[in-house]
């Protein structure tokens, strides 16, 4: 029987095993082969979530240090290793998710060297670079007491650090105000993109006082959290304490959030009953308006289970205040929506299980927590009396955590797209020129080609043949086409347009399925009579119905493709070089590339048949109607 | 090479033949174009189509690229300077120095920089305005190929005249604006329409105030932020250092006994007065 701890880490370890998979594919393939992100969402749940979200949720490091080392509020000592290691952490997955999202991440060392002060990414990258520095300073003291670095040397360090913790907390707080709130400011670019229930100029104070608020809810869950999982009693004095903190500091960013809006006149767009205000109504009770009633009642206060909702609904709430700037608010072309992959939120869900493991690791050996429970005491190891071994199977827990994360790196593996990121298949498949053996069938000209199987003796009359071949369904079906044949039956050069309508460059043109609506199925458009006729009268009424005993029905007939064998085998082409295969020109290419050339270059050889006059602009464009625009005038005569 | 070379687009002259976007692809060697999701259509800005024709009612036909910004978003928001406004004017991209945060994309006003979404290697794409051919003196592609003359090149002073001639000129044919003369700062590729061109920007009506300015606001707001901050916490550290002493010596000369424990409250500030 595992016990909550174990079971826990058994799910941590797999959900690393999967994040190991799916980072093979990142790395090998790129962002697009992972990511659902694109040139409309360039910035997805990696950035709201593991950086926006996760520099936020480290804010309790230096909250809680504030109040300890500059407030003197020294009841909130015990809280500050477990905050401060929190805080390492937090950052430490925050550069990892950033090693994900960064498309070139080899070069993430880049702004030590490049500097460009009138970013505000620049400046937050600076800040979380020297915050990490900072914190792993302000953290090195707790390394140091274990015995493993009990020589002289080490411990001469360890004092010089606990001598300088003064200057680190500063300098933790300066770095921790300027980069919680300078996240804020990244978006002060974007005042034509966010939302403007969203945007506002004070942007980086509202960033600001949230994350400490979030600081504040992360530190109650996390002691909840480790009371719960290391079975130890949570000190809920000092809780209700900090729980009192955040609805204070809650109460502030209610105050700058609303009166922000009165300030900018938007308070009536918080009610227009819009999909977006009504996100915004949400967030606001989610993250501020109901935690912070709730805390303000002392008996929800002082209970366990008033505190676990409380923090758990401002942590909600503001990491969704930031998924909101980062991503539900921030303006996308219509249509062009954004939802993370199962990958994305696996490189979430599994970095953050990291973060855990290292947490756990670090606490059951290093003096974080006041608290032997947590510290596994030493116990005995055998039984004096028996001399039984007391001590479980030192190799189980290993075993079972790397069998929990190979089978979750097996299972990634099992749906992850193994292979390169493909083009989204908007584009038009191109037509392809096949070079066939054409048959000639007599008296029906508008089906005169047919393919003959190589292996098949050849009919006497057969010419090989220049042959199109296209998909113009593009739904991978090659057919073979009779360009000819259409123009005549289309109504001649007027009816270009039809399939080739407008110019643009891959042009989809109209689909085989426009006219031909019975391709894929029964249909009310096939022509008996002129199928009597072609088959022979009565003689020809078996070739279809060839069944007496069955009624006569579309069901029971022989197959339209039975006899209109237009779908090419592929066997049986030598399909020309790939330079020939093109999308269907648009109606400008096919008009000037085709028509007009054409006929210069007759007109040029055989003046006394070809009039130049269509090689002339104005025999199509009308020059009198050039206001129009129209891009095909009537032809003069 | 000119100094500030700009682009007047007449869309009113412009017949969608695309020859400049056929240019474009030819001289910046874009091959296929490799569609990626979230891709308006086919023929939209992508990482293989630096510049394109958006078809609009009416027959009017409005070619879409980077703007070249005067004060451009993009380039204030790259951290490490990869995106970089040459004395010049034209707006171009270092490969070597980015790192590949896509800020730029966040930031553009007019949403134009892409990205190879479908490469491992992945770079940021966008129009240069041919910055390589501008220094031997040649003009950009798009508007060498034009058969129109619908977009005409040179110094943007010149542009900028031209354009106010013809809006003098063809009086009520064009709407009475300039479309990049001053919006977010000026740009250095101007429009000319009879339609509204508000779809090029991600809101109609942009501001003339330029974006980097606003988030300088804030960053300008950090030496001061750095020195307030760490002198507010090591003063209040002292202050309160000093007074909890103090608080403590009175209360032990006020009854011998110790007074507290770790967990009492702090003295509130009011009661430090008397002591102090």
């Amino acid at each position: 029987m595992l016990d909550r701890l174990s079971l826990l880490k058994t799910i941590l370890w797999a959900l690393v095993g999967v994040l190991a998979a799916v980072s093979v594919v990142r790395f090998a393939f790129g962002l697009g082969a992972v990511t659902n992100l694109s040139d409309a969402a360039p910035w997805g749940l990696w950035v709201a979530l593991d950086v926006m979200a996760g520099v936020a949720l480290a804010a309790g490091g230096f909250v809680v240090a504030a109040a300890v080392y500059v407030f003197h509020l020294e009841q909130y000592r015990p809280f500050v290793r477990a905050a401060i290691l929190t805080a390492l952490l937090g950052y430490a997955a925050v550069a990892a998710g950033l090693l994900y999202d960064l498309g070139l991440p080899w070069h993430i060392w880049h702004p030590m060297i490049y500097w460009q002060h009138h970013s505000v990414l620049f400046e937050v990258a600076l800040c979380v670079m020297f915050y990490l520095t900072v914190l792993a300073l302000e953290f090195a003291p707790a390394v140091l007491e274990h015995p493993c670095f009990a020589r002289p040397a080490f411990q001469t360090i360890a004092r010089g650090l606990r001598q300088a913790t003064l200057p680190l907390v500063v300098a933790g707080i300066v770095l921790s105000t300027l980069h919680q709130s300078s996240l804020g400011s990244l978006f002060l670019i974007t005042p034509y993109r966010l939302h403007a229930l969203w945007y506002s100029p004070i942007l980086y104070v509202l960033f600001f006082v949230s994350a400490v608020a979030l600081g504040l809810a992360t530190l109650i869950a996390e002691s909840l959290l480790s009371s719960f999982f290391y079975r130890h009693k949570a000190p809920l004095r000092l809780l209700s304490g900090l729980g009192l903190g955040a609805a204070v500091v809650l109460a502030l960013y209610a105050l700058l959030r609303l009166g922000d809006l009165a300030w900018r006149g938007q308070l009536g767009a918080c009610f227009d009953g819009s999909w977006l205000s009504r996100m915004f109504l949400f967030e606001m009770a989610l993250s501020t308006l109901i935690p912070m009633a709730l805390l303000c009642v002392p008996r929800v206060r002082s209970s366990l289970a008033g505190l676990a909702l409380c923090a758990g609904l401002i942590v909600a709430g503001m990491v969704l205040y930031r998924v909101d700037v980062c991503l539900v608010a921030f303006a996308r072309p219509e249509g062009s929506g954004y939802f993370p992959t199962w990958m994305e939120i696996a490189v979430s869900l599994g970095l953050l299980a990291a973060c855990v493991l290292v947490f756990l690791f670090l606490v059951e050996r290093l003096r974080v927590y006041d608290d032997p429970h947590v510290r596994g005491a030493p116990q005995p190891s055998y039984d004096p009396a028996t001399l039984h071994n007391l001590l479980p199977d030192e190799l189980a827990a290993p075993r079972r955590y790397s069998l929990a994360a190979l089978l979750g790196g097996c299972l990634a593996v099992v749906f992850l797209p193994l292979g390169a990121p493909q083009p989204v298949a908007t584009a038009a498949l191109p037509a392809r020129a096949a070079a066939g053996i054409a048959e000639n069938r007599q008296g029906e000209p508008g089906q005169t080609l047919a393919f003959a199987v190589p292996d098949r003796p050849l009919p006497a009359d057969a010419q090989p043949a220049s042959l199109l071949v296209i998909d113009g369904n593009r739904d991978g079906q090659m057919v073979l086409f009779n360009h000819g044949a259409h123009i005549g039956r289309m109504g001649r050069h007027e009816s270009c347009a039809l399939c080739h309508h407008l110019s643009l460059p891959l042009d989809r043109n109209t689909s085989c399925f426009e006219c031909h609506r019975d391709v894929y199925g029964p249909t009310p458009l096939f022509r008996h009579e002129s199928h009597v006729k072609a088959l022979g009268g009565n003689a020809g009424c078996r070739q279809c119905h060839a069944d007496d005993s069955l009624p006569k029905t579309y069901e029971t007939s022989t197959a339209c493709d039975q006899c209109h064998r237009l779908q090419v085998a592929s066997a049986a082409l030598v399909p020309a070089p790939a330079a020939r295969w093109h999308p269907a020109p648009g109606y400008v290419d096919a008009m000037h590339g085709l028509c007009v050339n054409c006929h210069e270059k007759s007109a040029r050889e055989a003046p006394e048949h070809y009039s130049p006059l269509l090689s002339r602009c104005d025999h199509c464009h009308d020059p009198d109607r050039a206001e129009q625009r129209q891009p095909l005038a009537p032809s003069r005569p | 090479m000119i100094e500030h070379p700009a682009i007047l687009i007449d869309t009113t002259l412009c017949t969608g033949c695309e020859r400049c976007v056929a240019a474009c692809k030819q001289v910046n060697e874009l091959g296929h174009d490799r569609p990626w999701r979230g891709q308006q259509a086919v023929d939209s800005l992508s990482a293989t189509r630096y510049c394109t024709i958006l078809r609009r009612p009416g027959r009017r036909y409005v070619r879409q690229q980077c703007r070249h910004c005067l004060e451009p978003a993009c380039v204030s928001a790259c951290l490490v300077g990869a995106m970089q406004k040459t004395p010049e004017g034209p707006v171009i991209y270092d490969p070597h120095k980015c790192m590949g945060c896509r800020y730029c994309l966040v930031a553009c006003p007019y949403g134009i920089p892409r990205y190879d979404w479908d490469r491992a290697v992945p770079y940021v794409r966008k129009c240069t305005l041919c910055y390589a051919r501008l220094k031997p003196g040649e003009a950009p592609a798009c508007v060498e190929s034009c058969p129109e003359k619908a977009a005409l090149f040179g110094p943007r002073d010149a542009m900028l005249a031209e354009a106010h001639r013809r809006l003098e000129a063809g009086r009520g044919k064009y709407l009475k604006h300039v479309d990049g003369e001053h919006e977010v700062g000026g740009s250095s590729v101007l429009y000319l329409s009879d339609v509204p061109l508000d779809f090029l920007a991600w809101q109609p009506n942009l501001d003339d105030r330029p974006l980097p300015q606003r988030t300088w606001a804030s960053l300008a707001k950090v030496p001061p932020i750095i020195v307030g901050v760490a002198g507010l916490m090591t003063g209040l550290h002292w202050i309160i250092g000093r007074r909890m002493k103090a608080a403590l010596e009175s209360a032990a000369q006020a009854s011998p006994s110790p007074a507290g424990n770790d967990d009492a409250p702090a003295p509130s500030p009011g009661d430090e007065e008397h002591h102090a």
